[in-house]
C-alpha cells in the first residue's frame, strides 16, 4: 500500500482516459475511491499480445478482471460502497449483470463486428498503438474473439445467421439503456449523491460509446436520446477525470486553443496574401489594359470604395 | 428481410427481450384461451435430467402455477431436439410451441396473464436485473459444475445425459455437448475458474438475492413474480440435488430467508396440487438424498 500500484491498460483517446473498457472501469473506481494509481499504458509494448488488460501490477501478485480488481481495492480499504444498504449492494451486483448479459454484447457488436465501424475506428486505433508487425494480428485476433463470444452466448438456434442474432442482441441492449436511464431517473449517481462500484461500472460500458466518433451507431443513437446517461457520463469525466494530472483534458483544450489560434494566424494571413494579390492584379499590364475600357467607371468605383470603409 | 425483423423487434419492445421470429407469431394467437391440454415437455425425471435443465423446468412449472395455468408435465428422451431453440423445457400450448422462461412469460403476457403489470418502471428494471443475475451467476455456476468439474461430467452428467441412447451414440453425444459448454465457458472466461471460484460466486449470488429478499414472502412483496418462480427453480433444484460433494447446497442453506422462501412457494403453489409435483420424485428440502 505504501509503493503506489501501477495499472497496466490500454491507452486513452477521445477525451477518455482510456478506451477500454474494463480498464476503465477500474481507473473510474479508483478515483471515485482515492486510491493512486499509477498508470501503465501497454500501447506500443508486446505485451498487447501476451497481457491480460486491465491488470492491477502488486509487488508479489497480478491481479487482472476488473471484479476482482475493485474486490481487492475494497480489502485496501478503497471502499466507495461503504455507505452502501445491503439491498444498495445486492442491487449493484445485479445491475452489473444486467450490463454484461445484455449490454456488452451489442458493445462488442458495435466496436468489432460491425464492419463500418471496425475498419475505420477500432481498427485503425488499435493498429496505431502496436508495434510492428503486431498491429495486423491483434486487431483481427481480438474481433475474432469478440465475434465468436456473441455467437456462443446469444447466437443459439434458431438464430443461426449473424443477422438475426444482431436483431436481438441490439434490442436487448436498447432494452438495458433504457432500463438503466430509468433506474438513474435525475439522479447524479445511481445510489444518491457519491458515486460507487455500480456507477463505475456503468461508466466503463457507456462512456466509450458516447465518446467515439462511430460512422455508424444505432446504439449510439439511441444513447443520445436518453439525456440522463449521456449526463452521467459527462459528469463523470468533468469531475474525475479533467483536474487531475491525467492531462487529456486540459492538454485537450490547450491543443483546442492552440489550434484555434493558428486558424486564425492562418486565415489573417491568407486574407494579407489575397489583398496582395489583388494589388498586383489590379496593377498588372493585362488587368490596366482591359481597365482602361472602363477605366472611368472603375476609378469612380475605386474612389468611393476606397472612401466609404474609411 | 432485415428490415420486417426489426419491425417485430420495435412492435415487441415494450413485452421485452424476445426472438423476433417467435413473438411475431405469439401475437397472432393471443386471442386463443388457454387449452386444457397444454403440456411441457423436459427431458426423463428420473435417469436423464440434469440439474441446469430441471431448474430451469421447475421455473417454468412454479411460474405457470402461479398464473393459475393447468400444464401437464410430460417426460421425453428427445424433449431437447424437440425444442425449437434446443433449450428445455418448452411448452405446447394449442399449436404453440414456446421454450426458456423468457419467451413463455411473454408468450402467456400476451394471453392476457402477466404477474409483473402492478410493477412501476423501475422496479421491473429491478426485477430484470436481478434475474439476469441468476441466469449469469447461478446458471452459468451450474453448468460449470456439471460439465467442466472432471468429477462430477465422469460420475454424472456424463452418464446422464446419455443413458437413453445405446453405444456408440451415447459417448458420441455426451462428449459433443461438453464440448460446446466448455466453449461457452472459454467464451465468457469461467475457464480458468477454479471450482471454489465458482461456489465463491455462488455464494454471493445468494447472498444478493438474500439481502433483496429481505423478511418478505416475496422479492416484490405481496405477490409472486416471474422473478420468485426462476429463483425457486434454481434453489430448490440445487438443495435437493445430490452432486458428487455437497458444498452447492451448503452455500444456499446459509441463508435461511432463502430456504423458507423455498418451502413457501412449495407449499404454497406445489403441495395442494396433483400428487405427481415435484414433491414426490424428489425428496423434500430437509433430506436431499436423490441422487442427480
Amino acid at each position: 500500500m505504501a509503493t503506489p500500484m501501477e495499472l497496466s491498460c490500454w491507452g486513452g483517446d477521445w477525451g477518455l482516459p482510456s478506451i477500454h473498457t474494463e480498464s476503465l472501469i477500474v481507473m473510474a473506481y479508483a478515483k471515485f475511491s482515492g486510491a493512486e494509481l499509477k498508470i501503465q499504458t501497454i500501447d506500443w509494448t508486446w505485451k498487447t499480445l501476451t497481457g491480460t488488460v486491465p491488470a492491477l501490477n502488486l509487488e508479489d501478485a497480478v491481479v487482472t478482471k476488473p471484479v476482482h480488481i475493485v474486490n481487492y481495492l475494497r480489502k485496501q480499504k478503497y471502499n466507495v460502497d461503504y455507505d452502501l444498504t445491503a439491498k444498495q449492494g445486492a442491487d449493484t451486483l445485479a445491475y452489473i449483470a444486467l450490463l454484461e448479459e445484455k449490454l456488452h454484447p451489442a458493445l462488442l457488436h458495435t466496436f468489432w463486428v460491425d464492419a463500418e465501424n471496425y475498419s475505420n475506428v477500432t481498427r485503425p486505433w488499435f493498429a496505431s498503438r502496436t508495434p510492428f508487425p503486431l498491429n495486423f494480428y491483434l486487431p483481427c485476433r481480438q474481433a475474432s474473439a469478440a465475434l465468436n463470444r456473441i455467437l456462443l452466448t446469444k447466437g443459439e438456434p434458431p438464430l443461426h445467421s449473424i443477422t438475426e442474432v444482431e436483431a436481438k442482441i441490439y434490442s436487448d441492449a436498447k432494452e438495458c439503456l433504457n432500463l438503466l436511464s430509468h433506474r438513474l431517473g435525475t439522479s447524479q449517481y445511481f445510489f444518491g449523491n457519491k458515486p460507487t462500484s455500480l456507477d463505475a461500472f456503468v461508466f466503463g460500458f457507456l462512456a466509450p460509446l458516447h465518446k467515439a466518433h462511430l460512422p455508424s451507431g444505432q446504439l449510439q443513437q439511441h444513447l443520445k436520446q436518453l439525456p440522463s446517461l449521456a449526463n452521467f457520463c459527462d459528469n463523470i469525466i468533468s469531475t474525475y477525470f479533467v483536474q487531475n494530472g491525467l492531462g487529456l483534458s486540459p492538454a485537450g483544450q490547450d491543443t483546442v486553443d492552440a489550434n484555434l489560434q493558428k486558424l486564425t494566424q492562418l486565415v489573417n494571413k491568407e486574407s494579407n496574401l489575397i489583398e496582395k494579390m489583388d494589388d498586383n492584379l489590379r496593377s498588372s499590364p493585362q488587368h490596366r489594359a482591359r481597365r482602361s475600357t472602363n477605366s472611368n467607371a472603375s476609378l469612380v468605383a475605386e474612389e468611393s470604395s476606397s472612401s466609404t470603409p474609411a | 428481410m432485415p428490415n420486417c425483423l426489426f419491425l417485430c423487434a420495435t412492435l415487441v419492445h415494450y413485452a421485452g427481450p424476445s426472438y423476433s421470429n417467435y413473438t411475431f407469431h405469439l401475437f397472432h394467437s393471443a386471442a386463443e384461451p388457454w387449452p386444457e391440454n397444454a403440456a411441457l415437455y423436459q427431458p426423463l425425471k428420473d435417469d436423464q435430467i440434469l440439474l441446469s435443465d430441471h431448474a430451469s423446468s421447475l421455473a417454468v412449472q412454479a411460474y405457470l402455477r402461479m398464473c393459475n395455468l393447468p400444464v401437464q408435465v410430460v417426460c421425453r428422451a428427445n424433449a431437447e431436439y424437440m425444442s425449437p431453440s434446443g433449450k428445455v423445457p418448452f411448452i405446447h400450448v394449442g399449436n404453440q410451441v414456446v421454450s426458456e422462461l423468457g419467451p413463455i412469460v411473454q408468450f402467456i403476457k400476451a394471453k392476457g396473464h402477466s404477474l409483473s403489470d402492478g410493477l412501476d418502471e423501475v422496479q421491473k428494471a429491478e426485477m430484470k436485473a436481478y434475474m439476469e443475475l441468476v441466469n449469469n451467476m447461478l446458471l452459468t455456476a451450474e453448468l460449470y459444475i456439471q460439465w467442466c468439474d472432471e468429477n462430477t461430467a465422469k460420475e454424472i452428467t456424463r452418464p446422464r445425459f446419455s443413458s437413453p441412447y445405446t453405444w456408440p451414440l451415447n459417448h458420441v453425444l455426451a462428449y459433443q455437448k461438453q464440448w460446446e459448454v466448455r466453449r461457452k465457458m472459454k467464451a465468457i472466461g469461467w475457464a480458468g475458474k477454479t471450482l471454489d471460484q465458482v461456489y465463491e460466486d455462488v455464494s454471493q449470488c445468494c447472498q444478493a438475492l438474500s439481502q433483496r429478499l429481505g423478511t418478505q414472502p416475496y422479492f416484490f412483496n405481496k405477490q409472486p413474480t416471474e422473478l420468485d418462480a426462476l429463483v425457486f427453480g434454481h434453489l430448490f433444484t440445487i438443495l435437493t440435488t445430490q452432486l458428487t460433494s455437497d458444498e452447492l447446497g451448503e452455500k444456499v442453506k446459509n441463508y435461511s430467508n432463502l430456504l423458507s422462501f423455498c418451502r413457501r412457494i412449495e407449499q404454497n403453489y406445489f403441495e395442494d396440487h396433483d400428487k405427481d409435483s415435484i414433491t414426490s420424485s424428489t425428496s423434500r428440502l430437509s433430506k436431499g438424498s436423490f441422487l442427480m
